[in-house]
């Protein structure tokens, strides 16, 4: 088993350039003592194909990261590099799908993925065309005149998702899109999710907290730090593919789990401990 | 995916007794309504009939119907109907376009609404008609001064109505769009107006309310043409059937003014 390891460019399928470079990347928020190190040099690369899950309890920056490199947060220090480009701006290469309910409730779920084709003047026939395909492919087929109102929470989200591959992303690039949802749509979903990028060998950059999805999706996890978020370690998941959801039931799934919640459980307690004490003397200051 | 793919199905709900949620039988709801148009009828008619009041304060039913037919069959009439329509559309266009204007600077610069928003707070409940002696200077005592008061209050209803809907804009809704790149013309016509439909088609509806209000009080005050106006001139011959026909007449109308505009805009509930 290969764990905390750089060597992603030993996957017989990805001896290519790295899709995405995330190079010595930092953030900080707020100036003098008020300020806050949100993400500290962090680095890792993405391959072609491969889909990468970045976990992390929740302070550890991970969400910072997914605004820059979406292009949304403007000034970071170090380089988030797209076919040597730096991004300081929404890329075309790269798809968001965000944690937060986005299907536009005033659009129907068609006229919603037809958005970004919209906003690119694609002819109408074309881009319900191209619509359809993916409204298929994440599985809607049959809900195309529904409005949102009318979907479950699971239903709006692969909207989103497929919104977002209509564009066609480079890079998926998702911020915790199953947070909101239940453990079992969770799952179901996970498989979708593993399917679309098994059939479209679709690039993949995953923010998540949870530990099951990430080990359940990915070819290889990066666990960050609490505040400042660093890398701690970069596991590769052997699981084999294509994967379903069963594979939460496998031993080799228990022990990847075990293992990156070691890691995990360290970070998430500094966490957990620093909020406790910040609360505790808010609370005095607030009391005296 | 099926099992977990629930549609959202309303529910009705039905309970018995005084205090009732969920929803109401369409049908019982009229039965009451009509019921109830009938009651103030027979109370109206009986107090009419009983002598108890001045003669004519409370004229018969029969009277008031005579008079409505008189009314409709007035040239004059439709004269005066027409001013108080061109009066209260006029408002309703250069009240709420600045309105519709101002509401987006306001919600959508935090620098400027903190610098505004008191004064349009603190105006917009004050009754206009005061402003009406002031219009008349500015604007003459034809129609001008009336378009000129409705569009003030007007602009007011709108404009609050329209900063309210700016700032309750999903900010994911326009971390998507710019994802995406969207230009600033197609963040603007794809994602916040029609994000603010709603709340500003509601304003445009309350303010078609004001500025009906404000032209017909306006109208009694200093006129010499409009609806206003001529109910003051029913008022000064003491002409009761005619004056309540004509307050029939004139409800009727906003309700149904307001009935199309909520038709029209989609936002009628």
């Amino acid at each position: 088993m290969s764990s905390a390891s750089t060597a992603a460019a030993t996957r017989p399928a990805t001896e290519a350039q790295p899709q995405l470079v995330i190079d010595n990347v930092s953030k900080q928020f707020g100036e003098g003592p008020e300020a806050v190190l949100a993400v500290d040099q962090v680095s890792f690369n993405v391959m072609p194909g491969e889909f990468v899950a970045c976990i992390g309890p929740s302070g550890c920056g991970k969400s910072t990261l997914f605004n820059i490199i979406g292009g949304l947060l403007g000034e970071y220090v170090g380089n988030v590099m797209i076919d040597k480009e730096r991004i300081a701006g929404p890329h075309p290469a790269v798809g968001m799908v965000f944690q937060e309910e986005s299907t536009f409730p005033w659009r129907n779920v068609l006229d919603n993925v037809c958005f970004p084709l919209e906003l690119q003047k694609i002819a109408k026939s074309e881009r319900q065309d191209r619509a359809q395909k993916f409204i298929d492919i994440v599985g809607l087929q049959g809900f195309e005149k529904r409005m949102p109102s009318e979907l479950s929470g699971g239903m709006k989200q692969r909207v989103s998702i497929a919104r977002t591959l209509v564009s066609g992303p480079q890079i998926l690039l998702m911020d915790e899109p199953f947070a909101a949802l239940d453990e079992q749509t969770r799952l179901l979903l996970g498989d979708k999710i593993t399917q679309i990028q098994q059939d479209l060998h679709q690039t993949t950059l995953l923010i998540t907290h949870n530990l099951t999805e990430a080990v359940q999706l990915s070819d290889r996890i990066v666990v960050m730090t609490y505040r400042p978020g660093r890398v701690k370690r970069i596991v590769d998941i052997d699981l084999p593919r294509p994967r379903t959801s069963d594979v939460v039931s496998s031993a080799a799934f228990g022990k990847y789990v075990a293992e990156i919640w070691g890691d995990l459980r360290e970070e998430a307690s500094r966490g957990m401990a620093e909020s406790e004490s910040s609360t505790a003397t808010r609370g005095k200051s607030a009391r005296g | 995916m099926a099992s977990t793919d629930q549609v959202n199905a309303p529910r009705a709900t039905a309970s018995r007794g005084w205090i009732t949620s969920g929803r109401v039988s369409e049908r019982d709801t009229n039965l009451i309504r009509i019921g109830i148009l009938l009651g103030v009828a027979a109370v109206w008619e009986a107090v009419s009939r009983s002598g108890w009041l001045f003669r004519d304060v409370v004229p018969s039913l029969l009277a008031i119907g005579a008079s409505i037919w008189k009314l409709l069959m007035n040239p004059a009439f439709y004269a005066n109907l027409q001013v108080t329509a061109w009066e209260v559309f006029a408002s309703l266009v250069i009240g709420g376009a600045l309105g519709i204007f101002v509401g987006i600077l306001i919600g959508a610069n935090r620098f400027l609404a903190a610098a505004y928003e008191p004064y349009v707070y603190y105006l917009a409940p004050t009754p206009r008609i005061i402003f009406f002696p002031v219009m008349i200077m500015w604007f003459g005592v034809g129609v001008a001064s009336k378009i000129a008061l409705g569009a003030l209050s007007c602009f007011f209803t709108v404009a609050l109505s329209t900063a309210g809907g700016m700032r309750q804009i999903d900010k994911v809704l326009i971390r998507v769009g710019n994802s995406f790149r969207a230009t600033p013309w197609q963040m603007g016509t794809k994602i916040y107006l029609p994000a603010m439909r709603v709340p500003v088609l509601n304003g445009i509806r309350l303010g078609f309310g004001t500025a009906t209000v404000t032209a017909l009080l306006a109208e009694t005050k200093l006129s010499n043409q409009g609806l206003g106006f001529m109910i003051m001139q029913i008022y000064a011959r003491f002409d009761m059937p005619s004056l309540y026909g004509l307050l029939i007449i004139v409800f009727v109308i906003a309700g149904l003014g307001n009935l199309i505009l909520g038709k029209v805009t989609g936002t009628s509930d």
